[in-house]
C-alpha cells in the first residue's frame, strides 16, 4: 500500500462529499416527511418559510440551536451526553464502503508546471474500499444500538428506559434478519465488496432472446425474496414507523429521547434520518444495481460518474420516499407481534432464502 | 510494511487477562464477574489472532471464530442463569447463591 | 510508524476501559467501558491483518453480546444494587494475587515466549481464506459448535422461564400471552423488591423520591 499526497487528496474529496451529502439529508428529509404527511393526510403542511415551506427545516435548526440544554438532575451526565454522539458516528460511518458512482480515470494534466495525477489515475468513487465491505457496514450499524440503550438508560426516566429496553431487543432481533438476507446479494456476487455486488448487477437479464431487463438483483427470481426480508428489518433497525417502539409516542412518550432537548435532541434526529439514508443506499446498492443506469452504458469519464451517481441519489431518494409513504400509511404493530414476526417470519424466510440462491447458484441459473 | 512487533500485543493482552482475573477476583456482581470473563477471553483471542500472524497459520483466527461463538453461547447460557437466580433470590451477589438448589 | 502510534493509542484505550468495567460500581458503565474495549480490541485485529476477524468482534461481541448484557442489566434494573465490603481482606487479597500474577505472566512472556524474528511478509486472512479452510479442515467441529448454539438456546429459554412455587412454567401475570419479553420487562414483579427492603442508600432513596419516576405509576 503507497500512498501519495494525490491519494490523500482524492481520499478527502471523497470524504467531504459523502459526508457533505450525508449532512444534507436531515433537512431535506424533515421538509419532505412534513410536507409528504401532509400531502398523504390532506393537510398544507409547513408553508411558510420560503417556497413550499422549504426553508422550514433552517428554522427548525435555529430553534435547535437557541433552545436551552437541559441535562435532568438525576440523569447520568456523562452517559447522557454522549448517547446522541454514540448514534451519530455509526450512522456517519457506515456509508464509506457503499459506491456512489462508476470509477472513471482522470487523465493527466500539467496545472501551472505540474504535472497532476500522471499516467492517469483511477477513481473509485467510495470512501473506504476494504475488502470486508459489507461486513464493516454490519459491524458498524450494530453500534447504532447504544446510542439509543445508553440515551435510554442515562434519561432516568422510566419511559426512556423502555424504549432503550425495546430498542435492544428488537434491534439484535432483526439484525439477524438483516444480515442474513445480505448474504444472498454477496453470494450472487461471490464477493462481500459492495463494488463487486454492483458491478454482478450491470448486466442484463434477457427475457425470450428479446426483453432486456437489467441484472439488478430485485429482477433476479432468488434474490426477491430477500429483498422484502432486507426492507421490513431495514424499517426495524432505523426505528421507523410499523416498527417504532423505541419512541413510539402513544405509549412512551417520545421513548429514549423524552428528556433530550436542544442540539442533544436535533444530534438523534440526525442520526435517525441518516440511518434511513445509509440503509437506502445500501438497499440500493444490493438490490437496485446501485449507480447502474439501465439500458444505459456510461463512459468511465466524468460525464458518466456524474451520470451514474444522479441515478444513485435518484434511486436512494425513491427509497426514502417510501419510507416516508410508509411511515403515514402503516400504523404501529404490537410489540410482540414484532419480536414474533422477527424470530418466526423473518428468520426462517431469510435462511429459506440463502439455501433458494444456493441452489440457484449450484444450477447456474444466476 | 513492517508492523508492529507482536510481543506488544502479546504484552497487552497479559495485562488485560489480568485485568480480568482481578475483576474475577474482587468483585462479586455476578453480571460484572461475567463481563471480566469476557475479558479474560478477549485477551487470549489477542494472543490467538497475534500468533496467527506471526506464524503464518489460520488456524489461530478460526479457533477465535470457535471461541466467539462459544462465548456467545456462555453468555446466553450464563445470563439466563442470572435471571434465574435474581427471579428467586433479588439479588446477583454472587455471595448470596450459596445453595446449589434454590 | 502511524501504526505504532494507533497500537498505543488503543491499547491505552483497551486498558483504561477494561479497568473501568473493573472498578467502577455500575455494572451498566461496566458494560458500556467493555464494549468500548472490545473496540479497540477490533482496531488491534485489524493492525494484526484480520481485518475478517475485527469485523467479527465488532458484530458478535460489541453488537450481540453485550447488547443482551446490556438488556439484561436494564431489565434486571441492576444499577441500583450495591456491593457492600463485607470481606475487605479477601478482596485485597484478590488484588495482591492477580497483580502478582499479571507480573508473573509478563515475566514469563518476556522470558520464554520472546519473539525475535518478526514476521515481514504479509498475511493472507482474507473471508475466502478463512471460509475455505472453516469448510475443509474444520467441518465437525463447526458442526459441534452449531449444536453446542441449540443447546445454548433451549438452555437459556428454560433457565429464564418463570416458575411458580411448584417449579411449573408460568406465564406473564398480566400479559397472557407469556411471550411477551417486553410483558415480562413491564409486568411488575410481586413481591418486595429485596434492594429496597434493607437499609436503602441515599441515592436509592433521593431516586424513590425522584418525580421522574414515579411518573410511570
Amino acid at each position: 500500500m503507497n500512498f501519495d499526497s494525490t491519494d490523500i487528496i482524492l481520499s478527502l474529496v471523497k470524504i467531504a462529499i459523502v459526508v457533505g451529502a450525508l449532512l444534507n439529508v436531515t433537512p431535506i428529509m424533515v421538509w419532505v416527511e412534513r410536507r409528504g404527511s401532509a400531502l398523504i393526510q390532506d393537510r398544507v403542511g409547513p408553508n411558510r418559510v420560503g417556497p413550499f415551506g422549504f426553508f422550514q427545516s433552517i428554522a427548525d435548526a435555529l430553534k435547535f440551536i437557541l433552545k436551552e440544554d437541559l441535562i435532568p438532575a438525576q440523569a447520568s451526565k456523562w452517559l447522557y451526553t454522549i448517547a446522541p454522539m454514540f448514534g451519530l458516528i455509526p450512522a456517519l460511518t457506515t456509508i464509506a464502503v457503499v459506491p456512489f458512482g462508476r470509477a472513471f480515470v482522470i487523465p493527466e494534466r500539467i496545472v501551472f508546471g505540474h504535472t497532476l495525477f500522471a499516467g492517469g489515475r483511477l477513481f473509485e468513487p467510495i470512501a473506504a474500499d476494504v475488502n470486508i465491505g459489507l461486513l464493516l457496514v454490519f459491524a458498524l450499524s450494530s453500534m447504532g444500538v447504544y446510542g439509543i440503550v445508553t440515551a435510554g438508560w442515562s434519561s432516568n426516566n422510566k419511559y426512556s428506559l423502555f424504549g432503550g429496553i425495546r430498542a435492544s431487543a428488537q434491534m439484535i432481533s432483526y439484525e439477524l434478519a438483516l444480515t442474513l438476507s445480505a448474504v444472498s446479494a454477496l453470494m450472487v456476487a461471490g464477493s462481500l465488496r459492495l463494488v463487486d455486488v454492483v458491478q454482478h448487477q450491470t448486466g442484463y437479464f434477457v427475457l425470450f432472446n428479446t426483453i432486456k431487463i437489467p441484472a439488478w438483483n430485485v429482477f433476479s427470481p432468488a434474490m426477491f425474496l430477500s429483498f422484502v426480508i432486507f426492507t421490513v428489518a431495514a424499517f426495524a433497525e432505523t426505528n421507523r414507523l410499523p416498527f417504532d417502539f423505541a419512541e413510539a409516542d402513544a405509549e412512551l412518550v417520545a421513548g429514549y429521547h423524552t428528556e433530550y432537548s436542544s442540539m442533544k435532541f436535533a444530534l438523534f434526529f440526525m442520526s435517525e434520518y441518516m440511518a434511513m439514508a445509509t440503509i437506502s443506499a445500501l438497499i440500493v446498492t444490493l438490490f437496485f444495481g446501485g449507480w447502474d443506469i439501465p439500458w444505459y452504458d456510461e463512459p468511465a469519464t466524468f460525464f458518466g460518474f456524474l451520470l451514474s451517481a444522479m441515478a444513485f441519489v435518484a434511486k436512494i431518494s425513491v427509497m426514502l420516499f417510501v419510507f416516508v409513504w410508509v411511515r403515514w400509511t402503516i400504523p404501529r404493530l404490537k410489540y410482540d407481534l414484532l419480536m414474533k414476526a422477527g424470530w418466526k417470519v423473518f428468520l426462517p424466510l431469510a435462511v429459506l432464502n440463502i439455501v433458494l440462491v444456493a441452489v440457484f447458484i449450484a444450477n447456474h441459473w444466476i | 510494511m513492517p508492523g508492529i512487533p507482536t510481543n506488544y500485543f502479546l504484552i497487552l493482552s497479559a495485562i488485560l487477562f489480568t485485568i480480568g482475573v482481578c475483576g474475577v477476583l474482587t468483585r462479586r456482581n455476578g453480571i460484572t464477574i461475567f463481563m471480566s470473563i469476557e475479558l479474560m477471553v478477549n485477551a487470549v483471542n489477542l494472543t490467538f489472532v497475534a500468533y496467527a500472524r506471526q506464524f503464518h497459520s489460520l488456524h489461530g483466527l478460526i479457533f477465535v471464530f470457535f471461541v466467539m461463538a462459544i462465548a456467545a453461547a456462555e453468555a446466553a447460557v450464563g445470563l439466563a442463569i442470572f435471571i434465574a437466580l435474581y427471579h428467586h433470590r433479588d439479588t446477583i451477589d454472587v455471595d448470596e447463591a450459596n445453595l446449589m438448589h434454590w | 510508524m502511524v501504526e505504532l502510534a494507533v497500537f498505543f493509542v488503543f491499547a491505552a484505550v483497551a486498558v483504561i476501559f477494561a479497568l473501568v468495567v473493573i472498578l467502577h460500581r455500575n455494572p451498566v458503565v461496566s458494560a458500556l467501558s467493555l464494549v468500548a474495549s472490545f473496540f479497540a480490541l477490533a482496531v488491534m485485529y485489524v493492525l494484526l491483518e484480520a481485518p475478517f476477524l475485527a469485523a467479527l468482534q465488532v458484530i458478535v461481541y460489541a453488537g450481540a453480546i453485550m447488547v443482551l448484557f446490556l438488556f439484561v442489566i436494564m431489565l434486571l434494573n441492576l444499577q441500583h444494587q450495591r456491593e457492600e465490603t463485607t470481606r475487605p481482606i479477601q478482596q485485597a487479597l484478590g488484588y495482591v494475587f492477580s497483580a502478582a500474577f499479571g507480573i508473573g505472566l509478563i515475566f514469563y512472556l518476556i522470558k520464554y515466549a520472546w519473539i525475535r524474528a518478526e514476521q515481514t511478509t504479509p498475511f493472507n486472512s482474507d473471508a475466502r481464506a478463512i471460509g475455505i479452510r472453516l469448510f475443509e479442515a474444520y467441518v465437525f467441529p463447526f458442526e459441534m459448535v452449531s449444536i453446542l448454539l441449540l443447546a445454548a438456546i433451549v438452555g437459556a429459554l428454560l433457565l429464564s422461564q418463570r416458575t411458580d412455587l411448584r417449579g411449573r412454567p408460568t406465564t406473564g401475570v398480566d400479559h397472557p400471552s407469556g411471550q411477551n419479553p417486553e410483558g415480562a420487562a413491564a409486568s411488575p414483579r410481586t413481591g418486595q423488591p429485596s434492594f429496597d427492603a434493607g437499609q436503602p442508600s441515599p441515592a436509592a432513596a433521593s431516586r424513590r423520591a425522584d418525580p421522574h419516576h414515579e411518573g410511570a405509576k
